[in-house]
């Protein structure tokens, strides 16, 4: 747990803030912020990072396309992926499913769920 | 060749009065424009005024996030504090002490326990954010729709593109339908897509 580098990705600092802090609390003291999925690609190629917390409604890039776009690319083809999100209606999980995210948590989340999802990711 | 009959009376006076409605119709136009183009000058105001109030939530929710960060740490060295003194208790009023020191450490982590909470409801700083982008983006086409009108009634050609006049939108990302209520019965739905999907 302690050697998993996380890399969470919201436009919200607000958001990113209260992550960051629930995952410390959680044990994960290793964890990077960007603030979209273009700088997120960009935190990819010059860190080590081993799980993905991403939200969908973004600038510059969205969640969806960045998770698109790590399953296109060999190299993260299998990174684990959870996506945090406000966006609660049936056929966009299912389209954040078909992208190929590993699990999906609805806004406003609690510190119980985000660490249960992430174990879930993890245990496969 | 005959001559041309000259109008009948009847038609002339149809004429004469058809005209008239349209010189009314084309002056109520005129006067439209201006309490139009003030309207569509209040748009970006409103808009302003939106993207101001997430600003400035979102400095006052990381405002609170600095001192919940100080409070918890806080808390925390109390507990350890509280942990090692229980610890080295001893003599005649020991197990006194050391009840007392756990009712104190269960205090201190009931602040801090308390403290998290406050941070975990400042996700509505996001999620208000996106709901006030959502308004700011409907003002935007209010007021796109808003200067094609005056436009048209300038005598500019309305086309599909963005009208004159329009100032750079700003890139907005939200969802429509975010809210901040109680997501657990949504976590429930979408954790059993989950489980049936994959």
């Amino acid at each position: 747990m302690a050697d998993l580098k996380i890399l969470a990705v919201d436009d919200s600092p607000t958001m990113r803030r209260i992550i960051i802090n629930t995952l410390k609390r959680a044990g994960f003291e290793n964890v990077i912020e960007a603030n979209d999925g273009k700088d997120a690609l960009a935190k990819l190629k010059v860190e080590q990072i081993n799980f993905v917390i991403t939200d969908w409604n973004m600038p510059e890039m969205d969640g969806l396309t960045f998770v698109t776009t790590l399953r296109s690319t060999p190299e993260y083809a299998k990174m684990p992926i959870l996506m945090v999100t406000t966006r609660s209606v049936k056929d966009d999980i299912l389209e954040a499913l078909k992208a190929g995210v590993n699990n999906y948590i609805v806004k406003p989340f609690t510190p119980e769920t985000l660490k249960e999802k992430i174990d879930q990711v993890l245990a496969g | 060749m005959t001559p041309a009959s000259p109008m009948p009376t009847k038609l002339q006076e149809e004429i004469v009065g058809l005209a008239e409605s349209i010189n009314h119709i084309v002056e109520n136009f005129k006067k439209l424009h201006n309490p139009l183009l003030e309207s569509t000058e209040f748009v970006p105001k409103a808009t302003e005024q939106l993207d101001k109030i997430s600003q400035q939530t979102e400095q006052a929710a990381h405002k609170m996030l600095d001192r919940i960060e100080k409070i918890t740490m806080r808390e925390e060295d109390v507990i350890n504090g509280l942990t090692k003194i229980a610890a080295l208790a001893d003599g005649a009023h020991a197990s006194e002490l050391k009840a007392q020191l756990e009712s104190l450490t269960d205090m201190a982590g009931q602040n801090r326990d308390d403290a998290y909470q406050i941070m975990d409801a400042l996700q509505f700083q996001d999620i208000t954010a996106q709901q006030m982008n959502h308004a700011a983006a409907l003002l935007e086409e209010i007021e796109a729709k808003l200067r094609m009108i005056t436009g048209i009634l300038q005598g500019e050609k309305s086309s599909e593109s963005e009208p004159s006049g329009m100032p750079a939108k700003k890139e907005r990302a939200y969802d429509p339908h975010a809210e901040f209520v109680d997501k657990q019965a949504h976590q429930k739905d979408i954790d059993s897509l989950f489980a049936t999907k994959k």
